[in-house]
């Protein structure tokens, strides 16, 4: 780095005190950037977590609080919710979220693949073992809720059934022998208003 | 060729002055001299103007699409509920204006505001204040809406909070032009421009650093096939690059580099030689997720952080066939370090 021998004086210095309140706004601001990352996801050391509580205000206000951990470990499949919703009418009516012919511009398409994909990260596989899927539900049964809400308010239903889909991801010996892929599919329940909508 | 030999006893004439010996100040002195001057090196504020101008194009943007689906993203019943919003959001001081302003009009006057903010942002009006309203404002959208976020997100929340510190708005902006020749040039030397650009570029290496060590524990990146799992994810695809399949050794040199330039960014980016490869890589990597699998947004916000490690001097050269027909041409100020890294 050029120093600034060859500035003359044309920018003011800082006092040793501004310097040292600065460097320590920065050590702290620099703190808040390091250790959520090391502190998950998961694996992470107890040494890191414990680091993170008393920053956690700070991590919290500034929107600090990530992994960086993109398509890492290894990029998975994709998801989508599908939906199948009952309308007033008796008649029944169909989509899938995010859905890539209706939702543009591509950010919020994007925005909405994100509901599928968090969402999916809590679901186990159909075939896990029961207990393993009912302690999963206690913690994305509730954002499937909203979901449910979401959708019922936007097309006027009555009840709305939904699936997670997991896309199959075909190796590229699969891609080349042009076959078809069934993908796996997650019931995920069905949701009514609780009381009678205006 | 001459044999040369030692003649005992004789020494031979000292014809140059010895060079002066510099007292070592100590290892902790010598830490603090070098913290000094990384952090508190005034330097030129055009990288963080141009930085500014990006990050502000692309919120403004990104607040476009907010609005697009205001109700279901901040409404009381969207895609998540208020109460349920601690689910995702594990940490204490994840502050939202969206859970004050929740009526349907009120969440519109807020998403506003950021939109609004991030234009003066871009055009560099009332700089500072609206660098600290279009940080509140994503802030309050990501907290608000945990389940849409994504990685273009806490990339915008990394550029908004140096362009808060720094002044952002010193070159290419509205504010200098109205500021007119008599204030100076607005584009001074700049301690809190350097403090600025140095935090981006730090925390920079830091979301590169853990992104190439996360997908260490991978072993398709290991295997180098992982290109091929993000090609192959029909929900990302905007750009059909199944062809690779037919192509086995180029997805892994792709993999490959892939994860050994994010793995290396943070030590390569500071050298002068290797600086330039790794940005060339940024750019490149950034765009091909950007074209590939749709995340335009998220590619561009990355190579606008990238901008911090490139050369106030670099800058001023690329930008004056477009700034020299407005006579705005942000010229390297006579004395400044050109080179930040």
């Amino acid at each position: 780095m050029v120093l600034m021998q060859g500035l003359g004086g044309n920018a003011r210095r800082w006092s040793p005190v501004a310097r040292a309140c600065a460097s320590v706004a920065i050590l702290g601001y620099l703190a808040a950037v390091v250790v959520p990352p090391l502190a998950g996801p998961a694996p992470a050391s107890d040494l890191a977590g414990r680091v993170l509580q008393p920053l956690r205000p700070l991590v919290g206000a500034l929107y600090l609080g990530h992994g960086y951990r993109f398509f890492a470990p290894n990029p998975g499949p994709g998801h989508t919710l599908r939906w199948t919703m009952t309308m007033p009418d008796g008649s029944l009516r169909s989509g899938r979220i995010p859905d890539d012919t209706l939702d543009r511009p591509r950010l919020l398409y994007h925005r909405r693949f994100m509901v599928s994909e968090k969402i999916s990260a809590l679901v186990p596989p159909a075939d896990a073992p029961p207990e393993v899927r009912e302690r999963a539900k206690r913690d994305w049964q509730p954002l499937v809720k909203g979901v449910a809400t979401n959708l019922l308010r936007r097309e006027g239903g009555l009840s709305v059934t939904l699936e997670k889909v997991e896309h199959y991801l075909p190796d590229p010996a699969e891609v080349l022998a042009s076959g078809t892929f069934a993908d796996a599919v997650t019931p995920l329940g069905s949701y009514a208003w609780a009381e009678p909508q205006p | 060729m001459t044999a040369v030999r030692s003649i005992p006893g004789r020494r031979a004439p000292n014809r140059t002055p010895a060079a002066p010996v510099v007292p070592s100040r100590g290892w902790l002195a010598d830490w603090a001299a070098a913290w000094s001057g990384f952090w508190f090196t005034p330097s030129d504020p055009l990288p963080l103007a141009v930085i500014r101008i990006a990050t502000g194009l692309i919120l403004a943007w990104s607040s476009v699409v907010w609005l697009l689906d205001a109700d279901a993203f901040f409404g009381d019943r969207g895609w998540l509920r208020p109460d349920q919003v601690w689910r995702v959001n594990d940490q204490p001081w994840q502050w939202s204006g969206y859970f004050v302003a929740s009526s349907p009009t009120m969440i519109r006057v807020v998403a506003g505001l950021t939109l609004v903010a991030a234009i003066l942002l871009t055009i560099g009006l009332a700089t500072p204040l609206a660098a600290v309203v279009a940080f509140l404002g994503l802030v309050s959208a990501a907290n608000r809406a945990p389940l849409n976020v994504f990685g273009l997100d806490d990339t915008l929340g990394m550029l908004l909070v140096p362009l808060v510190i720094g002044p952002s708005g010193a070159r290419l902006s509205v504010d200098r032009l109205l500021a007119g020749p008599e204030r100076g040039r607005g584009g001074e030397p700049s301690i809190r421009a350097t403090i600025a650009l140095r935090l981006l570029q730090v925390h920079l290496c830091v979301v590169y650093f853990f992104s190439g060590a996360g997908k260490l524990f991978g072993a398709s990146w290991w295997e180098g096939t992982a290109l091929w799992g993000a090609v192959a994810n029909d929900r990302y695809r905007t750009l059909d690059l199944r062809g690779l399949a037919g192509h086995p050794l180029l997805v892994n040199a792709l993999t490959l580099g892939t994860l050994w330039w994010e793995v290396g960014y943070a030590a390569l980016v500071w050298p002068r030689l290797t600086r330039r490869l790794c940005l060339a890589m940024a750019v490149l990597v950034h765009l091909g997720i950007g074209l590939a699998m749709g995340m335009m947004e998220f590619g561009l916000a990355m190579i606008a952080a990238n901008v911090a490690f490139v050369p106030a001097a670099t800058l001023a050269t690329l930008l004056h066939p477009f700034t020299s027909r407005f006579g705005t041409s942000p010229q390297p100020l006579p004395g400044t370090p050109s080179d930040l890294p």
